[in-house]
């Protein structure tokens, strides 16, 4: 699809990793001016750097300052935001453990990125948004583990089916300003990280993956340019009546029990 | 909005409607040709939105399912249901017609499962969409949706055009709500 974006300017947190490359890049080919916003201020940059009109922003969005520096750099450079896409988040690495192990730091690292990262971010960029009045769009990108969930990570499924849920917050207090908040909860896609668990010759969990795509109506992961394609849709003029969804893009893995 | 549906065919099968009717001139504008029947590359089905009585609830799934099997296996192809947003969140008004809505969204997940990988099924659920006369939802709806307005024909198009976009592999098994976040709770502060 194809998408009037022109002049609409996106700012995309997580904005150098897999998916969030994909959405900047899928934003900018449809004419808006896109803010590259990054814990990895040179993954930023390099991005940045090949797409017209952006602005690359270190931004570390579990601190409200760093939030809201941010923010004032984006306005500084154009004035307004458009389009939020809340795509920044991590997931537990090192720690695949139940529930009654998982460590209290790693818990906290992860609910204080996803969750109020999600939130900080969001406060800061819908002040000037608000106050301009001329509406506009947040995505969330979320996770289908926040929809069904899995083992071993309990604190991302925590928080990202709080994200889920306060998306629908979200559009609700903030529908009459003409600011439309959704979610996408991706499945999974392939990227590093995805590879390292999962989908790499080594992958931690490798031998299992095939058994794991049976689950998956698809049977296969996604593309970052996938989840991209739907942030487009839900940042366009035509998603102006949708409102509160959560759209899982997921090859069908949440429709149903599978097997 | 703008797909690429050229050189591929799309048929309408259901209930005639402002939105079916309207998709039908969308899909034509984005290179699509109708069909009236037989084989299609992109299949809409249409159910009634404002009244269940006097409808081939039958005959419409019995479509889903012997389209899509066919659909699968030429190979690919896009099913996408037009329903109400009643599918997802029952209407005190509208019981009977909640109940096929909410029959037919749970159809479209099957489908969607045991159509992978080569089709890709999902709906559009509509809330209050019209005009001084509405052609999808109930008058009490608009209130509570947070945008304050019903939406438009062309809004509910908009998302059942995306739904039909071939670029669209990993999305399936959706219903994908134009309802100005009626669905999503409380709109109104109480």
């Amino acid at each position: 699809m194809k998408a009037d974006l022109d002049g609409r300017v996106a700012v995309v947190t997580g904005g150098a990793g897999a998916i969030g490359t994909a959405i900047c890049r899928m934003l900018a080919a449809n004419g808006a001016r896109v803010v590259v916003a990054d814990i990895n201020g040179d993954g930023a940059r390099a991005l940045a750097a090949d797409l017209p009109d952006a602005l690359a922003c270190a931004i570390d969005i579990s601190s409200e300052s760093s939030a809201h520096e941010g923010v004032a750099a984006v306005l500084s450079r154009y004035g307004q935001i458009d389009i939020l896409v809340n795509n920044a988040g991590v997931n537990t690495q090192a720690h695949r453990v139940t529930i009654d192990n998982f460590p209290k730091a790693e818990w906290d690292r992860i609910v204080r990125i996803d969750l109020d990262g999600t939130y900080l971010m969001s406060q800061a960029a819908l002040k000037p948004m608000v106050a301009r009045g001329a509406g506009g769009r947040i995505i969330n990108i979320a996770s289908v583990v926040g929809i069904a969930a899995m083992r071993l990570q309990s604190p991302f499924a925590a928080a990202k089916a709080a994200i889920v849920h306060l998306t629908r917050a979200m559009a609700i207090e903030l529908g009459h300003h003409g600011i439309l908040t959704n979610a996408i909860a991706p499945g999974s896609i392939m990227s590093e990280g995805t590879r390292a668990l999962f989908y790499g010759k080594d992958g931690l969990f490798g031998s299992r993956t095939e058994e794991f795509m049976r689950h998956i109506p698809m049977g296969r992961p996604g593309d970052p340019e996938e989840i991209a394609r739907a942030v487009l849709f839900l940042g366009s003029p035509a998603a102006s009546y949708v409102n509160g969804q959560c759209l899982a893009v997921d090859g069908g893995w949440t429709a149903g029990y599978t097997l | 909005m703008q797909i690429d549906l050229s050189g591929k065919t799309a048929r309408i099968a259901g209930a005639d409607h402002p939105i079916s009717a309207a998709l039908g001139d969308r899909l034509t504008g984005c290179g699509a040709r109708l069909v009236p029947a037989g084989p299609a590359d992109v299949l809409i089905l249409s159910a009634p939105l404002l009244e269940a009585a006097g409808f081939d609830w039958d005959g419409l799934a019995d479509t889903a399912r012997t389209e899509g099997a066919a659909m699968k296996a030429r190979g690919g192809g896009r099913i996408v249901f037009l329903l109400s947003a009643s599918a997802g969140l029952p209407v005190r008004r509208q019981p009977d017609l909640s109940a096929r809505m909410a029959g037919l969204g749970v159809l479209m997940r099957t489908l969607a499962m045991s159509l992978a990988p080569e089709v890709a099924v999902n709906a559009m659920g509509a809330g209050a969409i019209g005009g001084d006369a509405l052609c999808s939802g109930t008058a009490e709806m608009i209130g509570h949706a947070s945008v304050g307005r019903a939406g438009t024909v062309r809004e509910a198009c908009d998302v059942a055009l995306f739904l039909c976009d071939p670029d669209n592999g990993y999305l399936t098994g959706q219903l994908l709500c134009a309802d100005g976040g009626w669905g999503a709770g409380y709109g109104r502060s109480f």
